[in-house]
């Protein structure tokens, strides 16, 4: 039985899944980053960037390693970790 | 997203319900406009476009022990501060809290979120018991620091943000104490009208008074009493049977503010177990130099803010809502500071941040449930400006305000559809921005222009709202211009973060333009910042001026996506194009959505889209 544990996730017989195409991405209950495709594109270069960013800080986008389909994004400061969020199934 | 009250009689309670339904429900309706009425009465006196236009106001009720009753509108950090601020009195003045007294508190280490939101709080009896308390707020015109306005980036420290009071008691039984009135007005700007500010509160105060005994009058102090302890023992237990139909989980959220090359991390952890929601800052920078720390009591709020609309949307927002979530802010933290840290930027500062980092946690909550998805946001505007103009207006007199836009907002995204342009913000459920008009009217300034800001919205399948700009120059002014203060914490980070997938909205800027020497030939008329001639500075922090031909050029950041954009529907994308709201190149860049001949052309959408989700695998993991 599925179930939802975001817009773009799924947890089946206890794999976190891509909610697209169904791509395992680790255990349910753990941190799933780690297995999807990561690119991260300066925020100074995204489409109406301001003057004045920072430009160190990057989108990362988390992608399903199967079918491209975008997971999350977080903006981050490449020293620091990626955001953790875990839902208990 | 709606506020509203359920007419659902109470789920959940155990207790023996003695009062009919019927009544309960017109009390509980009647609390609400006691609140609505004192809102207008505030809006009535007040003469300042913040409290008028922006909206920079709460009022609520609360129990006699200054727990919170009624929550009512306004910025909703507020509801919980001014909680404290009724403690801290009820602790200081025990023994002397007299019929008829009100109290004036804006000290940031006690209750308040910094010293130029004062709360002005009243005592309500009844047959000479203490039933009762009615609070209020309003960002004074000045409040004395060392910046006019009362946010104050030059600041140090507590000591130079202007009067500051742990509590005085501002009318002894109804009568005003001028000896305290003369002093407070002494020592800040623009007295008038920081005296009609103090006005709008005591009058406001007034009539929510009246209205409760009114209330009381009519149906009896026991039948009241009773139904404020249903409503606050309700909304704990709808509460909790919310939280119980959330999925358990942990989720975080990290937010970026910069001053003067000094970058501050404000990080929250958020657990849900069973019936009780945990926010821990554990992991936030130490507190700054700068203004933009805040107190405890104002994480507290901040936190709430979101949370009232996202969780309690049909909840009473009382005591009872507070009861299940717990904070941990560590002591000398941003979101914890240490007096006498400064604190005046703490609304647009730190707070804000605590908002935006809740306002994101719990928005990844409600997406993980089947039941609450529809609920789930990306976060909304999340970057105010706070432009404090002053300065000798066209009519020779010291006008002090701010600029109202801060409080335009924009909508984060929703899980089925896109946030609302320019659409407000989440902490406020009635924040909005004055007419140009208006503005213009108190200020010797004119826009050049004001509008939506294009690939300002995150990108998704549904996109924020957009965010906007404007441009003004000075106008008809006696001493050629004016001056502004400006604490832009966060022109450098995104903060309105995507959720799922969506990006996030695109950051503020501001810009001095500075004109060219040759100012007969400046464009008086321009219509992008492209277009101002002259050479442009970016700015945050500090005070400015705006005189001569110069010009300031302002944007604000719009609401984060939500989902993929790859997903977004390419004729909305087309839309958003032929609307201004985004550029060719977001189109297809992000979207991976091409035109020929001004329709979409599905085969080359579709190989683009295709394209650049193959260029998101070639990326690899990061395992």
């Amino acid at each position: 039985m599925k179930k939802r544990i975001s817009e773009s996730l799924v947890v089946e017989h206890g794999t976190i899944c891509c909610a697209s195409c169904a791509h395992a991405l680790g255990p349910a209950g753990a941190s799933w980053k780690k297995a999807a495709a990561l690119s991260t594109v300066p925020v100074k270069d995204l489409p109406g960037t301001g003057s004045n960013v920072e430009p160190r800080v990057v989108l990362r986008r988390f992608a399903c390693p199967n079918c491209g389909h975008l997971l999350d994004t977080e903006t981050a400061l490449p020293e620091d970790p990626f955001l953790e969020d875990v839902v208990s199934v | 997203m709606c506020w509203s009250i359920s007419n659902t009689w109470p789920a959940g309670n155990d207790r023996d319900w003695t009062m009919d339904p019927i009544t309960f429900s017109i009390i509980r309706h009647r609390l609400f406009r006691v609140i609505e009425e004192a809102v207008i009465t505030l809006k009535h006196v007040s003469g300042s476009a913040v409290t008028n236009e922006g909206h920079d106001l709460m009022v609520s009720l609360y129990q006699a022990d200054g727990s919170l009753l009624m929550g009512g509108v306004g910025f909703l950090h507020h509801l919980t501060s001014a909680a404290e601020a009724c403690k801290a009195i009820i602790r200081k003045f025990a023994g002397q809290i007299a019929d008829g007294d009100m109290f004036l508190l804006n000290d940031p280490y006690t209750a308040a979120l910094h010293t130029s939101d004062i709360y002005v709080v009243a005592p309500i009896h009844h047959g000479g018991r203490l039933v009762a308390w009615s609070a209020c707020f309003v960002h004074v015109t000045d409040i004395g620091a060392m910046n006019p306005g009362g946010f104050a980036p030059e600041a140090q420290d507590i000591f130079t943000e202007g009067f500051s009071s742990p509590g005085i008691k501002l009318i002894d039984r109804g009568e005003l104490r001028q000896d305290l009135w003369d002093t407070i007005l002494n020592m800040v700007r623009s007295p008038e009208m920081v005296a009609l500010d103090l006005r709008s509160m005591i009058a406001c105060n007034n009539v929510a008074r009246e209205r409760m005994l009114a209330l009381i009058n009519k149906y009896g102090t026991d039948v009241v009493d009773d139904a404020c302890r249903t409503l606050i023992s309700q909304s704990e237990a709808r509460l909790r049977e919310r939280l119980r139909e959330l999925p358990d989980g942990r989720w975080q959220s990290r937010q970026y503010l910069e001053v003067k090359g000094e970058i501050y991390k404000v990080l929250l952890t958020m657990t849900k177990q069973a019936d009780t929601l945990a926010f821990d800052f554990t992991g936030s920078s130490p507190q700054s130099k700068y203004s933009v720390n805040c107190s405890k009591w104002a994480s507290l709020g901040g936190l709430f803010a979101p949370l009232f609309p996202l969780l309690c949307y049909d909840i009473v927002w009382n005591e009872g809502a507070i009861r299940p979530i717990t904070m941990i802010a560590p002591d000398g933290s941003i979101v914890n500071c240490t007096r006498p840290a400064p604190v005046s930027v703490a609304t647009v500062g730190a707070i804000q941040s605590v908002n935006n980092a809740a306002c994101s946690t719990i928005g990844k909550m409600l997406a993980a449930s089947e039941k609450y998805a529809d609920e789930a946001t990306a976060v909304w505007h999340a970057n105010h400006f706070a432009i404090f103009m002053f300065g000798n207006n066209q009519r020779g007199r010291l006008a002090i305000g701010i600029l109202t836009e801060t409080f335009a907002g924009a909508g984060g995204a929703r899980t089925f559809g896109d946030g609302l342009d320019i659409g407000g913000e989440i902490p406020n459920p009635i924040s909005r921005m004055a007419n140009v008009e208006t503005i213009e009217a108190q200020f010797p300034i004119r826009y050049l222009f004001r509008r939506r800001l294009i690939d300002s919205g995150g990108a998704g399948k549904f996109r924020g709202g957009a965010g906007g700009e404007l441009a003004i120059v000075a106008h008809d002014a006696p001493d050629g211009g004016i001056h502004y203060v400006l604490s832009g914490k966060g022109p450098r980070f995104p903060q309105s973060d995507g959720l799922c997938g969506g990006y996030p909205g695109a950051v503020n800027d501001y810009v001095w333009v500075h004109a060219p020497h040759q100012a007969h030939n400046t464009d008086r008329f321009a219509q992008g910042l492209r277009e101002i001639p002259g050479d442009d500075e970016p700015i945050s922090w500090g005070v400015f001026p705006l005189m001569g031909d110069d010009a300031l050029y302002v944007r604000w950041n719009g609401g984060g996506g939500i989902g993929d954009p790859l997903d977004r529907a390419p004729e909305k994308v087309k839309a958003d194009l032929a609307a201004g709201v985004i550029s060719r190149q977001a189109a297809g860049e992000i979207y991976g959505v091409l035109e020929t001949a001004g329709s979409v052309d599905e085969k080359a959408t579709a190989a683009k889209r295709k394209q650049l989700r193959r260029a998101r695998l070639a990326a690899g993991s990061p395992q």
